[in-house]
């Protein structure tokens, strides 16, 4: 075998590789949309949606975390979320919430680490923002 | 009602004469490419009056938003009276319809000078760029922006407070620039491919791809800067498919742009080129449609409409796609391609392997993007986050630098051996290593991490001394390709730094005491007031190691239209770092000082008595008429008994019409200040503020921070301005070689 095809094999190789290595990271970022029960069964990365609770958000300096409960719009089950972060600018007005996290079983609350926040329909069209 | 009635109709209609003349100029420039010469002319025309009804159909769109006519819809639900008029006129590209609009216009606009530009190619680029018009004008003819409502609102429904920034203002019609520019080389791709002629699109297209790359470069640099600057989470960039949709055709221009570097100088890559220039376009309308059709909508923040369009968008793209491989696949073998091949350790195999790197890239970018389509069939959708393409991308970060690295000392006929390359590389390389050892001192320990600074800092070496080489000779205009890899290292330490060794801390502050936070000394001095200028605003006093000081200023209040709450954050720049101070949440504290009294009624705090008398209108002199614009005030009479003694005292509160509200405290014989902090209407009761008298129970106001350092993060910015600099100069030079190559090309015919 010539120099040429060894670095051909060689590129095609580390190709592969790649492609592999992607696919392995996809599958274990991928974080699925779960209901509240199945949440609180796993620990890996899920993400649920759901609205807020009326008066239920508070920030826990003690933890400097945002503290909030939200209800599934089709079940009224409800799940309480803590999130290390900023509060979001639209949050109180929020007509749906997404929290990207696991459930922390000592705790008994959903740790979030990022908030997609959706807000009613007169700023649809807008450009929100990602908190991360 | 008819649908006629329902128009507003000097926009609709210049928007249907818009319809008319484009399906008239393709019909004209159909007939070129059959062969009839005078047709040529027709088509031309025809598509000078398609530009001019565009241009008209937007400047009416402005003048609607500019004379604040709620009658339209569009004026309605994207605007207001609140807004300035440089706002009010940015309420264009607030939402969908006007941003297909203004695309649709730059697209126009481009297609004037593109007449020229595509000489011999005219009627074969002219028919695919109008294709590609045609498209979003058919949507917007669809979604018509000039529908009215059947009453006249007062005023607009306002536009997203987030969006009332500057950067924020001019990032859209720049990002809509960029996507109408990447049409262009596939129009020329595709033309070639239809007149069977290879040999000279390339020449024709590079300084379009080149100008495409520029100013998709900007809008990204634009819209991170945004997030950044005013959004407060601290980043610029956060991998939500919005941003990826704007990052994937920049990659893929990248990618461009190297083949037709490679084709030009080589006669390589002719194959490929042809493909890149569609993927380019492809990925552009792949983008819109994940953004702009609501298949997202669970998945991001940015809040997505389905406007009913998404079948359109679905067409738009199967066309394009199905159009474009029809012609590729039926011609792509007769392409001729230089027989020979390139030494291995040669500039053209490394351009090649930059690209399929950039490439791999892109085509992770997708896949992470297009994960809650891919996985819709599951029985738990889902999307991926940051981590899934931060870990990805690093491997081929690292390829990049290392190529870049080496690219100046590799010549077309190649190195000899591996030690004869990395013997010209010497001093970069020992630059480099310098660089990555006081990297590894000041606490980089991840091998991959080291390893980045290492091959980054070596592309910044090497292109940096090729740039120097090219100027003392005198050739500093063809340096721009080495002016931008020196951006590409500058910027791949910069996101390294300010991302993964950023610090972060979370602090609440007591108002007036000191907090230590790492090396820095915090103090919460004071809420600042609304004013005319400013929003609410939290004073912070903040001492760095050294005793050098300065007052912080992060704002958290709340829009007036919206009721939402809105940070921003206070940045400040270091040699070094930036300090970012993201406010969290404001508690104004339980005041002991504070004090509510009906009318006659008296209480004692901190050793007086207070009792309120009743309210004084002239007081302050401006009186309370409604119909006075300038600040109106009302005072509060008070009997205050301290030691037997009593005083009268009548503090004022101040508002504006405005918003803005004052109220001044009024020293109190003895000691100590009282000020009327509020009125209750309905009671007719006031509240009272004490401050400065001894034992007031309560807790202080508090104010919870993000303190966060950036380090190096302006090497961000400054890394893409290079890339956009060194992008400008090489625009400028394959600008001229294309006007020299049409030259020797009639010349030569």
């Amino acid at each position: 075998m010539n120099r040429r095809r060894v670095a051909y094999l060689a590129g095609a190789g580390l190709l592969l590789a790649f492609a592999a290595f992607s696919l392995t990271s996809f599958r274990s970022a991928l974080t699925p949309y779960v209901s509240y029960a199945e949440a609180r069964e796993q620990s890996r990365t899920v993400q649920v949606a759901g609205g807020l609770a009326k008066a239920s958000s508070r920030y826990d300096e003690a933890t400097s975390s945002l503290l909030f409960t939200l209800v599934d719009p089709g079940t009224q089950q409800t799940l309480r979320v803590r999130y290390h972060g900023v509060k979001p600018a639209n949050f109180e007005d929020a007509i749906s919430i997404v929290a990207i996290g696991s459930y922390d079983r000592a705790a008994d609350e959903f740790a979030a680490g990022k908030l997609l926040v959706k807000c009613p329909s007169k700023y649809q069209g807008a450009e929100v923002k990602t908190y991360s | 009602m008819s649908y006629l009635s329902t128009l507003y109709l000097p926009g609709a209609v210049a928007l249907w004469c818009a319809l008319a003349f484009a399906v008239t100029a393709i019909w004209g420039y159909a007939r070129a490419l059959g062969g009839d010469p005078a047709a040529l002319r027709f088509g031309r025309n025809a598509y000078r009056f398609f530009a001019l009804a565009i241009a008209l159909v937007t400047a009416i769109l402005f003048l609607c938003l500019y004379l604040r006519d709620y009658r339209i819809e569009y004026v309605y639900q994207y605007s207001g009276n609140d807004l300035s008029t440089f706002f009010q006129l940015a309420a264009f590209w607030a939402g969908q319809k006007g941003s297909f609009l203004i695309w649709l216009f730059f697209g126009a606009m481009l297609g004037l000078p593109l007449v020229r530009a595509a000489g011999r190619d005219e009627a074969p680029v002219m028919t695919v760029f109008l294709f590609t018009q045609l498209g979003l004008l058919l949507i917007l003819v669809r979604e018509n922006p000039f529908i009215m409502l059947p009453q006249t609102p007062l005023d607009g429904a306002g536009m997203n407070p987030l969006l009332q920034d500057y950067w924020m203002t001019i990032h859209p019609p720049v990002m809509f620039i960029g996507y109408a520019a990447t049409a262009i080389p596939f129009a020329f791709a595709m033309a070639a491919l239809w007149r069977r002629d290879y040999g000279n699109w390339a020449a024709r297209a590079f300084p379009w791809a080149l100008f495409a790359f520029l100013v998709l470069g900007a809008a990204i640099l634009l819209g991170g800067y945004w997030a950044y600057k005013t959004l407060g989470w601290g980043g610029y960039w956060g991998w939500d498919p919005v941003e990826n949709a704007s990052l994937i055709p920049w990659l893929l221009t990248t990618v461009l742009i190297h083949g037709l570097y490679l084709e030009r100088a080589r006669g390589r890559f002719r194959r490929a080129t042809v493909v890149l220039s569609s993927l380019a376009y492809l990925s552009v309308l792949y983008g819109t449609f994940l953004t702009r059709s609501g298949v997202l909508a669970d998945f991001s923040v940015h809040s997505f409409v389905d406007l009913g369009i998404s079948g359109w968008l679905i067409a738009l793209m199967l066309f394009f796609l199905g159009g474009s491989a029809w012609l590729v696949a039926t011609r792509i073998r007769e392409i001729p391609s230089a027989p020979s091949e390139d030494p291995l350790l040669s500039r053209g195999t490394f351009v090649v392997l930059g690209t399929i790197t950039l490439l791999a890239s892109a085509l992770v970018v997708t896949l992470g993007t297009s994960a809650p389509i891919l996985t819709r069939f599951l029985e738990n959708p889902g999307q991926v986050g940051p981590a899934f393409y931060n870990r990805v991308n690093l491997p081929l970060a690292l390829l990049t630098a290392f190529l870049v690295a080496l690219v100046p000392f590799l010549t077309w006929r190649g190195a000899a051996s591996w030690g004869e390359l990395l013997g010209k590389a010497r001093w970069g390389l020992v630059a480099a290593a310098a660089v990555a050892v006081l990297a590894a001192i000041l606490g980089v320990h991840d091998p991959f991490h080291l390893l980045l600074v290492l091959f980054a800092s070596a592309a910044v070496a090497t292109n940096l001394t090729a740039v120097i080489g090219l100027a003392r000779r005198g050739g500093l205009k063809s340096a721009g390709g080495y002016l931008a890899h020196v951006g590409v290292g500058v910027i791949l330490l910069g996101f390294l730094a300010s991302s993964a060794y950023d610090e972060s801390v979370k602090v609440t502050l007591e108002r007036g005491r000191p907090t230590a936070v790492g090396d820095l000394t915090l103090t919460f001095q004071r809420f600042v007031p609304r004013t005319a200028t400013q929003k609410e605003r939290m004073e912070v006093e903040v001492v760095r190691p050294g005793g050098s000081r300065y007052l912080a200023y992060p704002s958290l209040f709340v829009n007036d239209r919206s009721r939402q709450l809105m940070a921003h954050p206070d940045i400040r720049s270091f040699a070094f770092h930036d300090l970012y101070l993201s406010p969290l949440e404001y508690d104004p504290g339980e005041r002991g000082g504070r004090l509510l009294l009906a009318k006659d009624q008296s209480a004692t705090r901190g050793g007086i008595e207070v009792r309120f008398l009743g309210f004084d209108l002239e007081a302050g002199g401006h009186g309370t008429t409604p119909a006075a614009s300038g600040p109106m005030s009302v005072g509060a009479v008070l009997e205050i008994t301290r030691d037997g003694r009593s005083e009268r005292l009548t503090p004022i509160y101040r508002f504006s019409p405005g918003g803005e509200v004052e109220f001044p405290p009024v020293a109190i014989p003895g000691g100590g200040r009282v000020a009327l902090a509020g009125i209750d209407a309905e009671s007719g009761a006031v509240e009272l503020l004490f401050e400065g008298l001894p034992d007031l129970p309560g807790s202080p106001a508090k104010l919870a921070l993000d303190v966060t350092r950036k380090p190096l993060i302006q090497l961000v910015w400054g890394g893409l301005y290079l890339i956009f600099f060194g992008g400008a100069l090489a625009a400028w030079q394959r600008y001229r070689q294309a006007l020299r190559h049409d030259a020797t090309a009639a010349g030569t015919r």
